[in-house]
């Protein structure tokens, strides 16, 4: 698999409407989180589902679109710092799901930690920057306060708290997107087939 | 050269073996009226998604022969160009919404405004379709809040106004009152008036045959025949298309026009039958009475919002006999049908199922005694596996695994689904989906089941096998309610009918008392089912029902 | 269905105010403060907002984005009060433990970008109807394709609430209890997930089909069913905004060379 094929991306109007769909699972995920009461975003479903059906490309443009346009009009406007990250999980995810890291569970259990290792990279920075270092996670922050009495290096604390937030979210996040695109019937998935030309019958 | 030239159209699916579509060779002259007629997985929508263009372009697959539009190439002008000259409503309404706008109003400009006209004339055509098809009083609405005739109005309007050169409707009334369709029928025959092609879908047979200049006959992708209607359905009966009942009834009577051929439409049956045919007053039709009552409503009362009520005090009881409800679009049908069902929950009144109270219970513990089959069967599915989705239900109600799937496989082989047990439901069509709908509610073997237009998007051979399920399970003791805009269906197969209208029973009773009643049919939007028209149309005193009535009563005069 | 918008037309002039003028307005307000790096500028900020959110009648809804913020604002305030690396002069103590001045410092900074970002946005959010800043753009030379992607979201994710609310009656018409308890309705939420995410993503393809169907992306230009008249006053302000913004930055150079 050539990195052009990776690449490719479709921009008709298939993968247009694809991407308000993805941002809308985002949400959804989001608002099953809150509502179970779990420790976990699970706001990246969508992202990962668009990367998965449309490419690195779609999938980056998912992630950021998704938090540009929650940020702007919901009144959440911290999660416009998270565009970044978001844009990045949805990129390599693309790639992994291109390069066959999605077919199978033990694959896609990968795929789900380099989603991690992407968050934790991009988003330790941002932490630092716009909040001294924290995640607003509970948890996560639980593990920051006490890395910070234990007088660690911020960056340190920081990323222990990233990693406590983000990896399990991108391992269930991945799984059940694993899940969902076993369930799409084929007429779907063709239709996001990158390589499918018109075959002639004369 | 004509309008629109199709030569030697073939066309494979991306996935599948079969071609979709073999050698079809037509020329379809501008202003004309082409009625386009097969049984299920003929090719009918992809005949129509070839002459815009989405096949090949955005389905792919495999693709020969030619379609010219007004000497535009389909398969390479794109859609959204092509889409200025021909105008495309779709099979299922629903699909037809663009989804960025929330109100009936912007979604009808929706499309108007891609093609720039500027925004006065662009109310002035919205405001006059949504007049013309009666939903101007929800054009604040949001579309996805509207009952399926409604949705489906609101589809149609939505692609008039463009005002396209050819209109190629998709089965664009299935789910409207027959008053409502007839409209649809007038409104686009207008249309080829002024130049405009219409390109008709249906399984209404008989509109088919009024209002088409010329028919297309598919199967099984290839052409049959295309011609004048009577020849076209001198031979249809072999393709799996029941011809219209003046041509039936003509020919079981063997009179014919004068040259020799049978007449396809009332107009032409009663032309040449009047004088030649009276009727004897048929006695009354013995039926199976029954006094078990298994639903009590009284005087229920429901509104979605607010202050608009959608039911006005309703007050029913049903018993044992089959039951059809009927009645126009927005009537109430769906709401009565998901309150009995427990889904709903009434604003006022009660309804009783076998004597208890339903209020107390939730929908899931009325479910054992209590199925019903939604109107949009994508509302009901929600399993990735055809088997998984028909044996959710049984197993639900406590059958053992082995038990629920027996249950499951014998329904799905009632509905002649068996071998697609392993298959992803979405990647079956429309019909197929209705029946995975119907037969996952069959195998829950409930006392009562409860069926919302289970007739959408079938052919005549699928709406016999509902009658005949109907029949069946009618005479295992259960109560079947159906709600539906077949007349033809609700006169062979039901021995009540229930006459809605703007939230209330405005009529209850024998098939043929409910049709007798002038007023009746004018405010439910209903029309006579075609045999009875045309029996009333030659004369004859009695509501005669089915063929068997009509050849019965009817005697050729010396 | 209703939408997950907060905007609400309240009549105040604040509605009639051009997106574009408060997104200005957002980005001076945030930028300012940043280069003028001293605490006073965002006092002033925040001063601003509310007292802009006071005149359009807002400032109780936007309490309601705020409030949120305030646990994670104390939290910061805690940690890097107590144990900040650059932590010297102790500010007080509550029994043993101590608040350091430098620690204290930063989180009220942090405390200070955090609200004043929100109370900024908050101004746009509740007084902006979104398919308005889409149609803005779009109309302003931006791909209609955008403006669809934006308008599409916010009448998608109703939807995706009503079709959980038919599943759910799916799932119960046959059989599954989803009524009840609040454990019963946890338990039902579960199953929910997948089909709800499956079937809004089959219906992309139709809708995908749909949009072809009517001219979505049709070459030539479009044509819009309502304009916005834009008041005078927006261009004034942007222009003030886009002056002060640029003041601010020459300070920032400034200060930074010598
Ligand atoms: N997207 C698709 N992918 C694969 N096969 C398809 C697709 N759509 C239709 N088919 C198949 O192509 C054949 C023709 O289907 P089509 O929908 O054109 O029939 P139809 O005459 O419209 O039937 P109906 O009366 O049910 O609408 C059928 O065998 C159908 O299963
Ligand atoms: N979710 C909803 N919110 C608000 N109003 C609704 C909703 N669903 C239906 N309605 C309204 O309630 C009325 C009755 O709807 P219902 O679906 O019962 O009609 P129906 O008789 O089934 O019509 P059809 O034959 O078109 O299916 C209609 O006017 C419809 O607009
Ligand atoms: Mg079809
Ligand atoms: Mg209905």
């Amino acid at each position: 698999m050539t990195a052009k094929d990776i690449f490719r991306t479709k921009f008709d109007v298939a993968s247009i409407v694809l991407i308000p769909a993805c941002i809308g699972i985002n949400y959804i995920g989001k608002l099953f989180a809150s509502a179970l009461k779990l420790p976990l975003w699970l706001d990246s479903i969508g992202t990962c589902l668009g990367a998965c059906l449309g490419g690195p490309i779609i999938g980056g443009i998912c992630g950021a679109a998704n938090n540009l346009i929650y940020g702007l009009t919901t009144g959440d406007s911290i999660t416009l710092i998270y565009a970044l990250t978001s844009l990045f999980i949805g990129f390599f995810v693309g790639i992994m799901a291109r390069a066959g890291f999605m077919k199978s569970f033990p694959r896609s259990i990968i795929t789900a930690l380099v989603a991690g290792a992407v968050a934790i990279v991009i988003s330790t920075p941002l932490n630092i920057v716009f909040w001294g270092g924290q995640t607003g996670n509970v948890w996560g922050d639980a593990v920051f306060a006490a890395s910070q009495a234990a007088s660690l290096p911020l960056w340190l604390s920081s990323l222990f708290d990233e990693i406590i937030v983000d990896v399990p979210d991108k391992i269930i996040t991945l799984i059940l997107t694993f899940l969902i695109l076993k369930a799409l019937p084929d007429k779907l998935t063709s239709l996001y087939d990158a390589s499918d030309e018109v075959e002639r019958l004369d | 050269m004509a309008y629109i030239e199709i030569d030697n159209l073939k066309y494979r699916y991306p996935k599948t073996k079969k071609l979709a579509l073999d050698g079809i060779s037509i020329q379809i002259e501008k202003g004309s009226f082409l009625g386009v007629i097969g049984r299920n997985g003929a090719g009918k929508s992809t005949l129509s998604s070839a002459i815009i263009g989405l096949v090949p372009q955005f389905y792919k697959g495999a693709y020969g022969g030619s379609v010219i539009v007004d000497g535009l190439d389909a398969s390479r002008t794109p859609v959204s160009e092509l889409s200025r000259k021909v105008g495309l409503v779709f099979q299922n309404p629903f699909n037809q919404l663009s989804g960025a706008k929330d109100t009936v109003y912007d979604e009808v400009c929706f499309g108007m405004q891609n093609f720039g006209i500027p925004s006065d004339e662009m109310r002035r055509r919205a405001d006059a379709m949504l007049e013309k098809l009666g939903i101007a009083q929800f054009r604040d609405r949001n579309p996805f809040d509207l009952s399926g005739g409604q949705m489906q109005r609101v589809a149609i309007a939505s692609i008039l106004v463009l005002q396209p050169d050819v209109l190629i409707l998709d089965e664009p009334t299935s789910q409207l009152d027959p008053a409502g369709s007839e409209e649809v029928f007038k409104v686009v025959e207008q249309l080829t008036n002024d130049g405009i092609t219409v390109i008709m879908i249906e399984q209404k047979i008989d509109k088919i045959a009024k209002y088409s200049d010329k028919i297309l006959l598919l199967d099984d992708g290839k052409m049959v025949t295309y011609g004048t209607p009577s020849e076209v359905f001198a031979e249809s009966e072999a393709h799996g298309v029941i011809p219209p009942a003046p041509l039936r009834l003509s020919r079981a009577l063997n009179i014919a026009d004068e040259n020799n051929s049978y007449p396809a439409t009332e107009e032409a049956a009663v032309r040449i039958m009047n004088g030649k045919v009276s009727f004897k007053d048929v006695r009354e039709k013995e039926r199976t009475t029954s006094s078990e009552e298994v639903f009590r409503i009284e005087n229920l009362s429901f509104h979605y919002t607010e202050g608009i009520n959608v039911l006005h005090s309703v007050s029913l009881s049903f018993d044992k006999r089959p039951t059809a409800i009927i009645g126009q679009n927005g009537a109430g049908k769906t709401t009565l049908a998901k309150l009995m069902k427990g889904l709903l929950k009434p604003s006022e009144g009660s309804i009783f199922f076998k004597g208890e109270d339903t209020k107390a219970k939730t929908a899931a513990a009325l479910s054992s005694s209590i199925g019903y089959v939604f109107q949009n069967p994508d509302d009901q599915i929600f399993k990735p596996r055809v088997l998984d989705e028909v044996m959710f239900g049984p197993v639900n109600i406590g059958m053992s695994k082995e038990d629920a799937e027996r249950k499951a496989i014998e329904a799905l082989g009632l509905v002649h689904l068996e071998n697609a047990k392993n298959r992803n439901p979405y990647d079956l069509d429309l019909h197929e989906r209705k029946m995975v709908a119907l037969a996952s509610v069959i195998a829950m073997d409930t006392d009562a089941i409860i069926l919302d237009e289970p007739t959408i998007a079938q052919d005549d051979s699928g709406k016999n096998l509902i009658a005949r399920i109907i029949g069946e399970l009618a005479e295992k003791g259960k109560l079947v309610v159906s709600i539906l805009h077949d007349m033809d269906l609700v006169a062979t197969a039901f021995t009540r009918v229930i006459a809605m209208a703007n939230g209330s029973v405005i009529d209850d009773g024998k098939p043929e008392d409910v049709f007798r009643d002038e007023s009746t049919l004018m405010k439910a939007g209903l029309e006579l089912p075609h045999v009875a028209s045309l029996g009333r149309k030659l004369g004859s005193e009695s509501v005669l029902l089915t063929d068997k009535d009509f050849l019965e009563s009817a005697f050729i005069r010396e | 269905m209703k939408s997950i918008s907060l905007y609400k037309d309240n009549g105040t002039w604040l509605c009639r105010v051009h997106p574009f003028t408060k997104l200005m307005y957002i980005a001076a307000v945030i930028l300012i403060p940043l280069f003028l790096h001293t605490l006073w500028a965002y006092a002033v900020a925040i001063a601003l907002d509310v007292a802009i959110l006071i005149s359009g009648k807002s400032l109780k809804r936007a309490r309601a984005l705020i409030i949120f913020s305030f646990t994670i604002i104390a939290t910061i305030f805690l940690i890097k009060g107590l144990f900040d690396g650059d932590n010297i002069t102790p500010l007080f103590s509550l029994g043993s433990i101590v608040f350091y001045k430098e620690g204290l410092l930063k989180a009220l900074r942090t405390g200070c970008v955090i609200i004043n970002m929100l109370l900024s946005f908050s101004i746009l959010v509740l007084t902006t109807k979104p398919e308005d800043i889409a149609d803005e753009m779009e109309r302003h030379g931006f791909s209609p394709r955008l403006s669809y992607v934006i308008s599409s979201v916010f009448s998608i994710i109703p939807q995706m609430m009503g079709t959980m609310d038919t599943i759910t009656d799916a799932q119960r018409s046959r059989g599954m209890e989803t009524e009840g308890k609040l454990s019963v309705r946890m338990k039902a939420f579960i199953p929910l997930i997948t089909p709800v995410v499956t079937s809004s993503l089959i219906n992309t393809r139709e809708r995908a089909i749909a949009l072809e169907v009517r001219g979505f992306g049709a070459k030539g230009k479009r044509s819009y069913l309502r304009t916005w008249k834009k008041h005078k006053g927006d261009k004034a302000i942007t222009i003030l905004l886009i002056i002060a913004t640029f003041l601010a930055f020459i300070w920032k150079i400034i200060t930074w060379l010598i």
